[in-house]
């Protein structure tokens, strides 16, 4: 039984558990958030346009901003003819509004609605998108359009900026090449900063000696994007929604899917910039946004930045972390060849998921994963309904460093402590589409 | 080229030049064909990027002298136990687009190592972002060949290529087209010389399969099978990273104008000069 298997198997009997739901559900009172999924002819540039499907007939969905402790409904209906789920990413909520299948989350029959009850946090940038099953059908899953900002207002919220932009990174039409390695990744037609390619959206309008914030998501199924102004430099204040120890000034920052970074930009080289990726044939596909100061005028300029070697290291402290864990749990990524024409399928201590080991979990211990990545893939593993501590890369300590997604680079290793504090089925995947799909997923459950 | 680079080798007894060659195989051939024995696929070297390749194949049992001459049929050195080494430069342009250039050299008992000549091969295919079910490729090769090696001297090729991956299984074929400008065979208009070739990956790292070569003469009335050139290769290709090529094969030709057996070798190493590790996130471009 293969991850499409297990989640028909298990959408059946939620779709009748949801159904049940539904009937008294329109009794209740009108929910704080409502979102629709359906079918999106989504105009990326005039005259240019990518079928997908969407929240609310807009990439991204609508932005959630909710306060920090407060509770929440959001209703979302589902109006595809697929079974959806929405997944809260990076929320510490209870396994069965996770929004995962996995997890014990109600998937929502076509045509049927669903409510999902909970009070966010912790606070910061998380988002949300669709958990489904994509396989080998390219417009599913985290290739389409299902995805949206979901910001938790802290209760101190410092404000130390003048404007505030939300940034989402989406990769559009994927393929695989006929006769390349399909083993290897996805390719796409067109990359996009929220919905439009460069040159075809609203610049974002700044004003000299202003401190601008981006919050910035990489929604794309499976590609790890730079990023860079032309012309500035950003100041990374948090990684995945959590304040770094570290605030670091960078030139350009890469983001893995499913990562997050809040950064500050001091607005101080007047002019009509390029936002966009630093590698020149994604940034031509369209990844790129305008940033004009008031009162500028001209075409866009873009300007490459220093190379750069990208390390996690300068936002956290060098020293290793204080605490100890109560219990390693040593995790190795492999992954299992089925031919140069067809996706890997990927392992977690030899096993793929539904069959990979289930760890039991103490409330209130402190457990590390002890990951070693074997394959010559990098991979973006995220940690369900919790926030980690990294603890070292490849061997060298370092802590202070919060996140729920962390890139484990090919052929090397990486530990994250976390504390068990959120009893409940735990989802840990990686978050590359191709990857959770073929295997690359185990649960927590908590005894 | 390690396993294949061998130290060219004297043929054992020179009896062998009585031996009278079939005349049989006075068929207007275009050159010794086996300097590049490969059937292309559809993929081409990405840009920014130069891929360099040795192709080594030693002719095991080919054409022979002629009593009293250095040379075989049509004036031509033989091919019997000669080792030819071609080097192939091929630099990426584009996501659809390479230039290739080749240096054929060939090495021999009596001859020495002799410079054969040179080709240049431009190809473009369709791009991946068409979506096309298959891989489409068109390359040309025109070039130049020294005339005790190649009864045509000038020549020019247009190579289709088609080719598809279907898990573990890979299928090419390349329906080529030749055309002489100078030489033995420039009133006989085009030639079809086809090749193929299919492979299982039996792991990540080793495929095998079967290649077939093949000149069927003019298109304006095939040659006899006696006189075409038919050759099979059983193959294997080892892929141990993305930055090398490798391929070695046993071949085997039935009819008489075809060398009997030739044992051939491709090393190809990819120079990215982007720097970066292949598939890796963790720089900038």
């Amino acid at each position: 039984m293969n991850r499409r298997e297990f989640i028909a198997k298990s959408a059946a009997t939620a779709a009748l558990s949801a159904a049940a739901g539904e009937r008294s559900l329109w009794a209740q009172s009108p929910a704080d958030v409502r979102l629709e999924i359906a079918p999106l002819k989504l105009e990326i540039a005039p005259g240019k346009h990518v079928q997908t499907i969407a929240y609310n007939g807009q990439v991204p969905g609508p932005l959630i901003r909710w306060p920090e402790g407060k509770p929440i409904a959001i209703d979302v209906l589902n109006r595809t003819d697929v079974p959806e789920i929405v997944h809260w990413h990076g929320l510490w909520i209870p396994s069965d509004q996770d929004g995962a299948m996995e997890e014990g989350s109600a998937m929502i029959a076509p045509g049927s609605q669903h409510r999902y009850n909970f009070t966010p946090r912790p606070s910061g940038l998380r988002w949300y998108h669709t958990h489904t099953y994509a396989g080998h059908d390219l417009k599913r899953g985290l290739y389409s359009g299902q995805f949206g900002c979901f910001y938790i207002e802290p209760k101190d919220e410092p404000g130390a900026y003048d404007q505030e932009v939300f940034l989402t990174l989406h990769d559009w039409n994927a393929y695989m090449g006929a006769a390349t390695d399909a083993s290897m990744d996805a390719s796409y037609d067109y990359s996009t900063i929220n919905d439009r390619l460069l040159g075809s959206g609203a610049p974002v309008q700044v004003k000299q000696n202003q401190r601008v914030v981006f919050r910035i998501v990489n929604a794309s199924a499976t590609v790890m994007h730079w990023l860079a102004l032309a012309g500035h430099q950003m100041t990374v204040i948090a990684m995945d929604g959590n304040p770094v120890p570290v605030p670091s000034k960078i030139s350009a920052l890469r983001l893995a899917p499913a990562e997050r970074a809040d950064v500050v930009v001091e607005m101080n080289q007047p002019g009509v910039w390029v936002f966009g990726e630093t590698r020149e044939d994604i940034r031509k596909s369209g990844m790129g946004i305008v940033i004009e100061y008031a009162g500028q005028q001209g075409e866009p300029k873009w300007i490459d930045p220093p190379e750069v070697l990208w390390d996690y290291r300068p936002f956290a402290h060098a020293e290793p972390v204080s605490s100890q864990p109560d219990q390693n749990v040593p995790l190795l990524f492999e992954s299992k060849f089925h031919g140069h024409g067809d996706f890997d399928y990927w392992t977690i201590n030899g096993k793929s998921f539904p069959k990979t080991e289930t760890v039991m979990l103490q409330e209130g211990k402190r457990y590390r994963l002890a990951m070693r990545n074997k394959s010559t893939d990098d991979h973006p593993v995220h940690l369900h309904r919790h926030t980690f501590e990294v603890t070292s890369l490849d061997g060298k300590p370092l802590s202070g460093l919060r996140k729920d997604v962390i890139v484990v680079p090919a052929n090397s290793t990486a530990a994250v402590d976390f504390v068990a504090a959120n009893p409940g089925a735990t989802l840990f995947h990686c978050h590359q589409q191709t990857h959770m799909d073929f295997g690359f997923m185990m649960l927590f459950r908590y005894s | 080229m390690l396993w294949l680079l061998r130290s060219w080798k004297a043929p054992g007894s020179l009896a062998f030049v009585a031996v009278l060659f079939c005349c049989c195989s006075a068929k207007a051939a275009y050159a010794q064909d086996n300097y590049e024995i490969q059937v292309y696929g559809s993929d081409t070297v990405a840009p920014k990027t130069t891929m360099l390749e040795l192709h080594s194949n030693f002719t095991a049992e080919g054409t022979k002298p002629l009593p009293g001459s250095p040379f075989a049929v049509d004036r031509m050195y033989p091919t019997n136990h000669a080792e030819h080494e071609t080097v192939e430069i091929t630099q990426g342009i584009n996501d659809w687009a390479e230039v290739g250039f080749y240096i054929f050299t060939s090495a021999r008992d009596g001859q020495g190592w002799q410079w054969v000549g040179d080709h240049i091969r431009p190809r473009v295919r369709v791009p991946d972002s068409w979506h096309w079910p298959i891989g489409v490729s068109l390359s040309t090769e025109i070039g130049y060949q020294r005339r005790d090696f190649a009864t045509d001297t000038w020549t020019w090729e247009i190579r289709p290529i088609v080719d598809k991956t279907f898990g573990r299984w890979y299928f090419a074929v390349n329906p080529a087209l030749e055309r002489s400008f100078h030489g033995q065979t420039v009133n006989q208009g085009i030639g079809f010389s086809p090749s193929a070739k299919f492979s299982y990956d039996f792991n990540k790292y080793i495929s095998g399969g079967l290649e077939y070569y093949a000149d069927y003469g003019s298109l304006h009335g095939f040659d006899s099978l006696h006189n075409q050139q038919q050759q099979f290769f059983p193959a294997v290709d080892l892929n141990v990273s993305p930055n090398w090529e490798i391929n070695f094969g046993v071949g085997v030709g039935p009819t008489a104008s075809t060398d009997h057996l030739i044992i051939k070798g491709i090393v190809g190493r990819r120079f990215d000069w982007t720097h970066h590790r292949a598939g890796g996130s963790e720089s900038i471009q």
